[in-house]
Parts: C-alpha cells; sequence; structure tokens
C-alpha cells in the first residue's frame, strides 16, 4: 500500500526568498488517523524565521506522521504521509 | 462523522482567536479590526494573521503609532454601532492612552446615562519569559481588572480562547482581552505543551464569568489564569507524586468574577495558593484571597500567593527566570501550607 501514498514534501512548500537547506515543524494542527482535506493546513514550519504553512496535498486519510513538532529536517525530507481515498 | 473529524483538528491559540475573528467578521460586517501591524503582518503575536487577506484594508487597519488616537476612534466607532477590534500591540503601552480606555471606553455607557453602548474589545498581549525587559514584559491584570466598566479576560488555551473571542465580540460591552504571548504557538517563541488544543470549526461561545476546574483535588485549591494555568498543573503533577492532590482552577475571566467556583475548592481544600504573573502587591493574589477570607473564614486553614515580586520586570534572563514564578515556586509553595 506504501506505493499509493503521497508524500507532504518539505520542497513543495520551500519559500522562494531564502538560502536556508534547513528548517523545523513547529505546529502540527492535524493527528494521525484525521481524514484531511487538499489545501487543509497540515501543520507550520519554519525555514530561516520564515513560517509556512504546509497544505495537504490530496484528500485522504493522514496515516503517518514522520516529523513531529520541534524536528529539524533538511529540504526534501518528507513531513507526514496521506493515503489517497 | 463531521464532529468527530473537527475533534481532531489542533489549533494554537493564535489561530483559534483568528479564526473567531474571521467568522464574526463573515457574519456581522460592523466588526472590524484595527492596530499596530495588524493588517500587512497579521499581528506581531499572530492574532489577525491572514485576516487582511481575507478582508482587505478597509476592515483590517493598521495604523500609526498613536494608541490615544486609534483607541480612541474604536471607542467612537463602538458607540456609532460598529464592533471594533481593537489591539493595544503589548499591555505595557496602555499608559499613553489610559484616558481613553479608563474614561472613555469604560465609561460613556454611563456617563451617557445608557444612550450609548460601547460594543469593542481591546485585545492585548501580556506577559514575559522572553527577556523583554519593563516596559514590554507585564501582564498588569489587576490594573484592568481594578475598575469598573469593563470586562476582563484571559484564555489560557486555544479552545478557551476562541469561545471567550465570540463571546467579546458579540457583547455589547467593553471587552479587554489580554493573550500571553507565551501561549500563542509562534515559531519564534515556542509555548509550553497544554496551550494548543482541539478546537471545532464552527463557532461557540465559553461564557463570561465562569472559571474551569482543570484538576481536581482535595489537599490544595491553586488559582490561577494564562501561562500560570500550565505551570500550576505541572506542579500539581509533581505534588501529586508524593500524595499531595491540588485542584487547578483557571479563572479565564477576572471580571466578571467566578466566585462561586474559588468558594467551592476553598471549602473543600481548606488551603489556598493564588498564582499570579503579576505584581504581588495591590493586586489580583490579594483579591482572591480577599473573596476567599470574607466568605469561606471558618474553611480556611492557610493561604499563599505566589506572584511577581514588587519589581520592574528583569532584562536579564536568569532574573527574569528567578522573579517569574516557575513551577517549582507553586510546589513549595503548596508543599509550605500542607
Amino acid at each position: 500500500m506504501s506505493g499509493d501514498r503521497v508524500a507532504v514534501d518539505t520542497a513543495a512548500v520551500w519559500p522562494d526568498d531564502v538560502d536556508a537547506e534547513e528548517g523545523v515543524v513547529v505546529n502540527w494542527f492535524a493527528r494521525e488517523g484525521r481524514s484531511v482535506d487538499e489545501g487543509e493546513t497540515l501543520c507550520e514550519i519554519q525555514v530561516e524565521k520564515v513560517s509556512v504553512d504546509v497544505p495537504a496535498p490530496a484528500t485522504g486519510e493522514l496515516v503517518e506522521i514522520v516529523l513531529g513538532e520541534d524536528d529539524e529536517f533538511v529540504k526534501g525530507d518528507t513531513l507526514a504521509w496521506i493515503l489517497p481515498s | 462523522m463531521a464532529q468527530a473529524v473537527a475533534e481532531e483538528r489542533d489549533l494554537t491559540m493564535s489561530r483559534a482567536m483568528v479564526e473567531a475573528i474571521a467568522a464574526e467578521m463573515h457574519e456581522d460586517e460592523e466588526v472590524f479590526v484595527m492596530g499596530e501591524d495588524i493588517a500587512d503582518y497579521g499581528g506581531i503575536f499572530g492574532s489577525a494573521q491572514g485576516l487582511r487577506e481575507e478582508f482587505g484594508y478597509d476592515r483590517v487597519m493598521d495604523v500609526p503609532i498613536a494608541e490615544t488616537s486609534f483607541i480612541g476612534a474604536g471607542v467612537g466607532a463602538a458607540q456609532a454601532g460598529m464592533r471594533p477590534i481593537v489591539e493595544l500591540m503589548f499591555v505595557d503601552f496602555f499608559g499613553v492612552a489610559m484616558d481613553q480606555i479608563y474614561n472613555n471606553m469604560a465609561k460613556n455607557t454611563y456617563m451617557s446615562g445608557g444612550s450609548f453602548s460601547v460594543p469593542m474589545v481591546l485585545m492585548t498581549a501580556v506577559g514575559g519569559t522572553y527577556n523583554d525587559a519593563a516596559q514590554h514584559s507585564q501582564t498588569l491584570y489587576g490594573t484592568f481588572a481594578h475598575l469598573p466598566g469593563m470586562k476582563v479576560v484571559v484564555p489560557s488555551n486555544a479552545y478557551d480562547a476562541k469561545g471567550l473571542m465570540h463571546n467579546a465580540i458579540r457583547d455589547d460591552d467593553p471587552v479587554v482581552y489580554m493573550f500571553h504571548k507565551r501561549l500563542m504557538g509562534l515559531g519564534w517563541m515556542p509555548s509550553p505543551d497544554g496551550p494548543k488544543t482541539g478546537v471545532p470549526e464552527e463557532p461557540y461561545t465559553i461564557p463570561f464569568g465562569e472559571a474551569e476546574v482543570k484538576r481536581e483535588g482535595d489537599d490544595a485549591t491553586v488559582v490561577t489564569l494564562g501561562l500560570h494555568v500550565h505551570r500550576a498543573l505541572d506542579a500539581a503533577e509533581e505534588l501529586a507524586g508524593d500524595g499531595i492532590e491540588a485542584e487547578v482552577i483557571d479563572l479565564r475571566t477576572l471580571t466578571p468574577l467566578d466566585t462561586d467556583t474559588i468558594l467551592e475548592s476553598v471549602r473543600k481544600t481548606g488551603r489556598l495558593v493564588v498564582v499570579d504573573e503579576d505584581y504581588r502587591s495591590f493586586g489580583l493574589t490579594g483579591e482572591i484571597v480577599a473573596v476567599a477570607a470574607e466568605d469561606a473564614l471558618a474553611d480556611l486553614e492557610a493561604v499563599k500567593r505566589v506572584a511577581m515580586p514588587d519589581v520592574p520586570i528583569p532584562y536579564s534572563r536568569p532574573l527574569e527566570q528567578e522573579v517569574n514564578p516557575d513551577a517549582d515556586n507553586i510546589v513549595t509553595a503548596v508543599r509550605d501550607i500542607q
């Protein structure tokens, strides 16, 4: 099934005007198991003091949160997985 | 089904406040927001994040650094039938606009013989813990709760923040809405665990004058508000390890004050600790102790105040940590009166 899952990708929401390649997860607004709508804000990340709201890339179930609050990551890391419905 | 999904959604306190404001703005075109750095910045503590993008500059306004002018404008707009939400960026800045707040916002309903209502919300950031020194770190709960004419609310978490904001905007009287910066859930000022909660997407209100018992216990009553609700809960957890069960009460509203909940708890425990980030003297801690002494004296074994000492709040990190009550101070106070 994992092949069907859609990654919530940090690179997809990376702010344009920063040089930093690293960020940190500030807040999660959805918990594992929540049914999410495409475009709904899942979490907030911060890159070089810029806060970015991360939208759900697909409608479905948030099946796995990979990076929790305060976790650091590099551009391209996966925040979570959604199983589309 | 929809409700089960809603319960799974968490919000920070700032986002919960914004959600309530946005819902009221959709419902009533007389509701608008103004303040320093409100429109383009979204409020320096996130209290208006995204509102300008949604409602435009006519209803979400930046103002000059002139508190007397824009708070006075808010009072006038409210008297003319609008429902302004005015942000005083830091509560510490109230001094320059004291006449507008104390003599106009709070009193015009009375001075006009009831000809005018002032349905205005003055929302303002309070509190320290981030080394911003004596002019940007105060809570001043007592300063606002002392003076008749205004309702005063202090949310400690996102769920309460939304419900209290809905109630504040709908109230026909002036409301001072004091939010603690450390609870807002900002990336640059991380919150403790606790203020981010599940928040229903539909509007709801939390009535003024209803405190909440956050944790039940028989050995001591801890009355507090704002950030220190979370510190008191941490303290209660530690005390429970020693077999001391503390009851923690979150006041949520200062005016009107829920004396019934305080008295009921004190009659049960006989021991009262009041925890406040505001100054010790002539303030909230003394008021709550007086309420208990007046109406539950026979049940009262001991009282203790845990509050900011009467000093300007230090800039220095270790000095500020020393004066701002923490969970250890609360634990010690509860133990001292067992």
